[in-house]
């Protein structure tokens, strides 16, 4: 059996006495998304600068890829690639020039910049400097950047945070293909639907706890209610919305009888956002 | 601590300081008021030195071989007056005023060879020696006298107020401390505050480099270019002399002193306000010691209270004085005193700053 990319024990850490971690536990496995949710303040920048490196545990252990990360630090982040929320380019330099020192720094051999920037949509503009780029280009060179070492482990801060369209395709397909290599990815999001739509389990972090694990279809399953939005036409030629709750002993009876005795226009089937679930657990939005 | 990551963090540290205007700034800065210096006090377009003559009458040989000369500029005056005033406003370094017949009455002996002489006071030590060697020689050929029975004593009379040193002299510690002091403080420091701003400093350390060879590549690359610019500036002002393996190390400690100051400085400024606050304060701190020197009227000693000091002491020592190692000896020991504190210093702000980065992400 193969280790966890990620294995966290009883992880804890706090400013002063404000604890921000609070002995929090789990594994991410290799090929994984991991989506670390949560609102501001919540501990999430606070467990990836553990997890990074960054910052010494005071209490728990965090092990990435088998390494301890307070004793093998410098080892276990020649494994790792990071993009953060705020670009951090040197912007002076053009792109070839900022992957080219980052794959000197992970002393990559045989290192091809023009193909990486062919992958994030870069090429072309590979000769000027960054400070002329877009926020979404300068995004998808932070991602190419997190990616130059060929990292087993990508941690991915807000990664389409403000981002055109076309920017955040080009960044989800990049996940998608560093986890079908292999790569584990710690992912950390306001964005619930990215956080649904590219992580196979998420994780809601609350006052340094985590309070939910699963994947996001068992975390609707358990928390969140489906249900059918009908609208029918009354006898008076008003229109109405009726509610079918799905997923109860008398949800079909309930179907049947909606449309054999009403009038019925449009039906829209409805579930509950992971923004949903996290106030429900929470009693708090995402955002706050 | 990793040599081939320090020595890529290097290339960029001078591949980004080629398009900074701080870098351009502090690099540019020396040289060119190196060469205005030069410019203005006469010693860069007019190397050769320059002798004025009055000739009562009689010394066309001496005249002529003194105009012969290659390594001197002569030029003649009407009368004694007028040749006074000549060296009195620095038109010429060194004036003769030959009495009538002078090399005649010196070739024959018995009776007295009289010469007035006149030297400007700003009249650097190199002219006035290759003056003397000029005239000496071309008294010889004039006179056919054997140069060491020359029956001569010659009494200089000086016009204007006694000096020293040459305005270009007492402006050289300056220009040095300036060279090594905004090279490599000035550069690694804005350099480190500039990425502590804008993130990649963290972007750095999160990979397998370490914060300790990121400060490492940025005190070599201070302490490289503080080199160089020192070397420069001793260049530009002919200032070149004495045991260049002993000013080398000079330059080489003044260098580390000030690149491992200037990571200190960039590690504490929170940011470029802070830094430019600091650096206000501090720039008289470490200009003083040069600024002290312009004014030979204000007791020297009190320079010895700024730690630049005991880099600009010695470099002119060595560069003026010829100065041996025993000479600057003490003014090194106090060098490398302080080098070590600063080590130090520096080796706990590492330590300060990475949690400080990881505090701030």
């Amino acid at each position: 059996m193969t280790s966890p990319a990620i294995s966290v024990k009883d992880l804890s850490f706090s400013y002063g006495e404000n604890l921000a971690v609070d002995g929090i536990s789990f594994d991410v496995a290799e090929g994984e998304v991991f989506g670390f949710l949560g609102p501001n303040g919540a501990g999430k920048s606070t467990t990836v600068r553990l997890l990074t490196g960054q910052l010494t545990p005071q209490a728990g252990t965090a092990e990435l890829l088998g390494m301890d990360i307070v004793s093998e630090r410098k080892k276990a982040q020649q494994e790792m690639g990071i993009s953060y929320e705020s670009t951090n380019l040197y912007e002076q330099l053009n792109a070839v020039e900022n992957l080219n020192l980052f794959a000197r720094l992970y002393k990559v051999a045989d290192f091809d910049a023009m193909a990486l920037l062919e992958r994030v949509g870069l090429s072309g503009r590979e000769k000027e400097h960054v400070a002329n780029y877009s926020k979404g280009m300068k995004q998808r060179l932070m991602m190419a950047r997190a990616l130059v070492s060929r990292p087993r482990l990508l941690f991915l801060d807000e990664p389409t945070d403000g981002l055109d369209p076309v920017s955040t395709q080009t960044i989800h397909a990049l996940i998608e293909t560093a986890t079908r290599e292999g790569t584990a990815v710690f992912l950390t999001t306001h964005d619930m639907v990215e956080a649904d739509k590219l992580s196979d389990r998420v994780a809601f972090i609350h006052e340094g706890r985590i309070v939910a694990l699963d994947t996001p279809a068992a975390l609707k399953q358990r928390f969140g209610l489906r249900a059918l939005k009908v609208e029918v036409r009354l006898a008076n030629g008003q229109t109405e919305l009726r509610e079918v709750t799905l997923d109860e002993s008398g949800t079909a009876q309930a179907v049947h009888d909606l449309f054999r005795n009403e009038h019925v226009l449009t039906v829209h089937s409805e579930e509950a956002t992971l923004e949903d679930i996290f106030i429900d657990i929470t009693g708090r939005g995402l955002q706050g | 601590m990793d040599v081939q990551r320090i020595w890529v963090l290097m290339g960029k540290e001078i591949r980004l300081g080629l398009t900074s205007f701080m870098s351009i700034y502090v690099l540019v800065m020396p040289v060119l008021l190196s060469l205005l210096v030069a410019l203005i006090f006469g010693d860069l377009f007019a190397q050769t030195p320059r002798l004025g003559l009055f000739d009562a009458g009689g010394n066309e040989t001496l005249v002529q071989a003194l105009a012969d000369h290659p390594s001197i500029q002569t030029r003649s005056y009407a009368s004694q007056a007028a040749l006074e005033a000549a060296v009195a406003r620095g038109s010429v370094e060194w004036g003769m005023s030959l009495e009538a017949d002078f090399a005649n009455v010196l070739r024959e002996g018995g009776a007295v060879a009289r010469t007035n002489t006149y030297r400007w006071g700003e009249a650097g030590a190199r002219s006035l020696m290759l003056i003397e060697a000029a005239v000496a020689r071309a008294v010889v050929e004039a006179t056919g006298l054997v140069f060491d029975e020359l029956p001569v004593n010659v009494e200089v009379g000086q016009l204007g107020k006694a000096s020293t040193a040459t305005w270009s002299q007492r402006l050289l510690p300056l220009l040095l401390i300036m060279a090594i002091v905004l090279s490599g403080l000035f550069i690694p420091s804005s350099s480190l505050v500039d990425e502590k701003q804008k993130g990649t400093l963290v972007a750095l350390t999160t990979t397998p480099a370490s914060l300790l060879d990121v400060y490492l590549a940025k005190t070599a690359v201070g302490f490289i270019l503080s080199g160089l610019m020192a070397l420069i500036i001793l260049a530009l002002n002919n200032a070149f002399a004495g045991n260049p393996g002993l000013l080398l190390l000079v330059i080489a400690l003044g260098g580390l002193m000030s690149s491992i100051l200037g990571v200190i400085l960039g590690s504490l400024s929170r940011d470029m306000e802070t830094f430019m606050g600091i650096i206000k304060v501090l720039g008289l701190v470490l200009y003083a010691p040069g600024i002290l020197e312009i004014f030979p009227q204000v007791p020297q000693w009190i320079g010895r209270v700024f730690p630049t000091y005991y880099i600009m002491n010695p470099l002119l020592e060595i560069s003026r004085n010829a100065a041996r190692f025993a000479d600057v000896a003490l003014d090194l020991a106090i060098l490398i005193g302080f080098i070590v504190i600063l080590a130090f210093v520096l080796a706990r702000e590492i330590q300060r700053q990475q949690q400080q980065l990881a505090l701030e992400g």
